[in-house]
């Protein structure tokens, strides 16, 4: 793509913006990987909706029969404590709690294609490229067919080690660290470094 | 598709689509440039990246009782699946949502990556779900 990138504080604004309207929006931190647990497990998601939904729907039925059993084993000392809300709260789900269908995460990511391609017909436009690039294809031993094998085994790399730690760069990078979490921070830092040795060990071989 | 998640839809797309404007524009999607990152040749992404967690920070500590800490747990997969997706990001310079923009860029290659994502996430539900069994955090949900 021939085009000019933001300069450093224009995508500090628009990153650190696009967290903040993520929370405000969604209302749950901005998180991908997330998005694609819940779009390649779309049949486990589905059913825990239902649950969900079912829950919902009966929710004073279900509240009648805590109260019930809770009356039944503990007597009338429960009784003082089921008149708070502490049941109805834990029933009606909230806005972060409340179980989003796997096809809004399926949008999320596949709408993050449509902006590129935007942004590619709006400046310097769309050409289908059989190399990501010249630097990557050389780190990759030179030949073409080589470096499609490493992107394949670097995307279950970042796939199942995005799982593993509960969190990418968005989830655990600009949600995480902005919140001061300090899993986040940890995992950053983590990924960060080990990403630089890696790139700083492929830097080296090419220049051996 | 349900009408009650209509607006769900609606506000996942827009915010996906500026996620993808916003990540070609700052050029993440730049293996060239992501690797200049890395190794320190060039600051540029990783200042706006330290920028942006910064401005967010601020404005979630600014407004602490609008925006409530999330809990985000120390599990055993932390160090070890963070060390894995840096070598991952490093070899096909892409993390899960980069691959979508390197395809609106209109590069194949990124097949490949989709295709690998796909695959890792899929195994380690498997895997955890077998041998781990560990709690993943809010992430994950």
């Amino acid at each position: 793509m021939t085009t000019e990138y933001w300069p450093w504080w224009v995508g500090a604004l628009a990153m650190g913006g696009l967290t903040i309207a993520f929370r405000i929006f969604i209302g749950r931190p901005l998180g991908v990987s997330a998005s694609w647990a819940n779009v390649v497990n779309w049949r486990e998601q589905r059913e825990q909706i239902k649950t969900s939904e079912a829950l919902r729907d009966n929710a004073d039925a279900a509240k009648d029969s805590i109260l019930a059993a809770t009356l039944a084993e503990f007597g009338e000392v429960a009784d003082a404590g089921t008149h708070n809300t502490t049941n109805e709260t834990q029933l009606t789900t909230g806005k972060a709690n409340r179980p989003v269908p796997p096809l809004a995460h399926l949008f999320f990511l596949l709408f993050m294609f449509v902006g590129s391609l935007l942004v590619a017909m709006m400046h310097g436009g769309f050409h289908l490229q059989l190399e990501l690039s010249k630097l990557h294809t050389l780190m990759s031993g030179g030949e073409l067919w080589r470096s499609w094998i490493y992107l394949m085994i670097g995307g279950v790399m970042v796939g199942f080690g995005t799982q593993m730690a509960g969190g990418c760069s968005s989830g655990h990078g600009l949600s995480g660290c902005s919140q001061l979490a300090p899993t986040s921070m940890l995992a950053t830092v983590v990924f960060f470094v080990s990403a630089s040795l890696m790139s700083l060990f492929f830097a080296a071989m090419v220049h051996l | 598709m349900k009408k009650g998640y209509l607006k769900d839809y609606f506000l996942y797309s827009l915010m996906g689509l500026c996620m993808g404007v916003v990540l070609a524009r700052v050029g993440f999607a730049d293996y060239d440039e992501l690797h200049h990152m890395f190794i320190f040749a060039d600051t540029r992404m990783f200042f706006s990246f330290a920028g942006g967690t910064l401005l967010a920070m601020v404005v979630f500590l600014a407004f602490y009782k609008k925006f409530p800490r999330q809990k985000k747990l120390l599990q055993p997969g932390t160090v070890p699946g963070s060390v894995m997706f840096g070598f991952g990001w490093a070899i096909c310079g892409a993390c899960p949502s980069i691959v979508f923009v390197q395809l609106g860029q209109g590069k194949l290659p990124a097949l490949m990556t989709l295709l690998g994502i796909f695959i890792g996430v899929a195994i380690y539900r498997r895997i955890h779900a077998r041998y781990f069994q560990w709690d993943v955090g809010s992430c994950s949900t």
